[in-house]
């Protein structure tokens, strides 16, 4: 009974076997063709590497038993010997070999971009992402949805906890989607590994790669480039919709767009500027100028009490729409609508005891913009 | 084994090859230290990288117009 001690452990780690595979630290199956092959391929490979694990360690032990010193056995001192060398460098190339065929068959199947039938341009911006759907006539920016209360630990964090966005970039399902991958200032990285792509996201350079969505669903990932201060906090989410979803979604997107530029001719009230304003603030600005508006000394500068966002108005409008050259604050007026930049120029001149009582109107952008 | 000295360029050719291997067995390697000057063998050992580097850009091509591109 005593000598059977030792498949304790294997019988533990047998038991342990489903939670381990509970536990999710294998490479996800992923939902499209070229994801099930990167897979597959993956799994292949590991298995191969356990074989060979198993046929090396197991003759390693078992010549270390077998020749032990109290069985009397004798060192044999020699220097060399070119047979085994030769084999021992032949075989793990030959394994090489047999691994990298099929892993260059998949590799360029990855990077054959013809044929696609829908083309997005993705754009990293610090930190966010922009999606433009190219001859669509539909661009917009996807900011991470988590609070901030979440974040700083003021509020229980919910299920999709930093891997949410305001708007989700949409797809058809079954069409060749083609991606083509450029930063606005740092370099990024798009990852969503349930479809099998990740490409670098560099200024000045434009990376394709490309997808055909199976399963309607949602399907999350991450920047994958460490690119600052919010790396973390500039997820990925693409909504795959049935065809006539998708181009329901697209009409209504145009209109929403529409609806936009129209409302940028109304009259807002500040109670209204304000009240959108928060909203954009919180979404935009927050990352660095802080919910409170105080900033972060050193890095980000207060807007409560700030002698522009108190003082000229013209000063303050013109650095939220063209930015600081060589500094974080970047050119918000491509990047927001005008209803947006008025919104949120208000807000700040009105929020955390700024008081100033003004009000920026959209048409003031508007021509600002023109 | 031919004479190292009458046969030399043979001998660099080979144990160039031996080094891009990986392997050479130690009485080839004491021949080829005793052989005199070592300017023949890494003369040797850099055009053979440069055919190396030759042959893997023709390989490519190849395919390249095998995969009719
Ligand atoms: C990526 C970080 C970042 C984001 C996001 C950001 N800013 Fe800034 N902002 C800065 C930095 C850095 C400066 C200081 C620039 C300088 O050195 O003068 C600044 C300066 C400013 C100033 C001038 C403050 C002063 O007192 O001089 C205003 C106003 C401002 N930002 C408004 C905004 C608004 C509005 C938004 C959102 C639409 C925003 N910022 C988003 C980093 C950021
Ligand atoms: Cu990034």
């Amino acid at each position: 009974m005593i000598r059977k001690v030792w498949l304790l452990p294997w019988i533990g780690w047998l038991v342990s076997l489903p939670a381990i595979a509970a536990w999710d630290v294998n490479m996800r199956p992923g939902s499209t063709a070229i994801a099930r092959e990167v897979y597959d391929l993956h799994m292949i490979i590991f298995w191969i590497c356990v074989a060979i694990g198993v046929v090396v360690f197991g003759v390693m032990f078992w010549s270390i038993i077998h020749h032990r010193k109290s069985r009397g056995a004798e060192a044999r001192n020699f220097h060399e010997n070119t047979a085994v060398e030769i084999l021992w460098t032949l075989i793990p190339f030959a394994i090489l070999i047999a691994m990298a065929v099929p892993a260059t068959a998949t590799l360029i199947k990855m990077y054959d971009n013809t044929d696609a039938e829908i083309d997005i341009q993705v754009t990293g911006y610090q930190w966010k992402w922009r999606y433009q759907y190219l001859g669509e006539d539909i661009d917009f920016f996807s900011s991470l949805a988590t609070s901030r209360e979440q974040i700083n630990n003021e509020a229980p964090k919910g299920e999709h906890y930093l891997l949410e966005v305001d708007n989700p970039l949409v797809l058809p399902v079954g069409k060749k989607v083609r991606f083509l991958f450029t930063a606005n200032d740092v370099i990024h990285s798009w990852w969503v590994p349930d479809l099998s792509v990740k490409k670098d996201a560099i200024p000045g350079f434009i990376n394709e790669s490309w997808a055909i969505p199976e399963e309607p669903g949602i399907y999350r990932g991450q920047c994958t480039e460490l690119c600052g201060r919010d790396h973390g906090f500039m997820p990925i989410v693409v909504d795959v919709r049935p065809q006539a979803e998708f181009d329901q979604w697209l009409a209504d997107t145009r209109s929403a767009a529409a609806a936009q530029k129209a409302s940028a001719t109304q009259e807002w009230t500040l109670a209204q500027l304000m009240e959108r304003g928060e909203q954009v603030y919180n979404t935009s600005c927050a990352a660095c100028h802080q919910a409170n508006g105080q900033g972060i000394p050193g890095a980000f500068p207060a807007l409560a009490g700030s002698p522009m966002v108190t003082g000229d108005i013209g000063a303050h409008i013109d650095i939220v729409l063209h930015g600081k050259a060589g500094t974080a604050m970047q050119a918000f007026g491509a990047q927001l609508n005008a209803v947006d930049l008025a919104a949120v120029i208000t807000y700040e001149r009105n929020a955390w005891g700024n008081d100033t009582g003004d009000s920026v109107s959209p048409q003031r952008i508007t021509e600002l913009q023109q | 084994m031919p004479d190292p000295k009458k046969n030399g360029l043979l001998t660099a050719v080979l144990s160039a090859l031996a080094a891009m291997f990986g392997v050479q067995s130690d009485r080839n390697r004491q021949k080829d230290f005793s052989s005199g000057s070592p300017l023949r063998y890494l003369l040797t050992g850099v055009l053979m990288a440069a055919l190396f580097v030759v042959g893997v850009i023709l390989l490519v091509r190849l395919a390249l117009m095998l995969a009719g591109a």
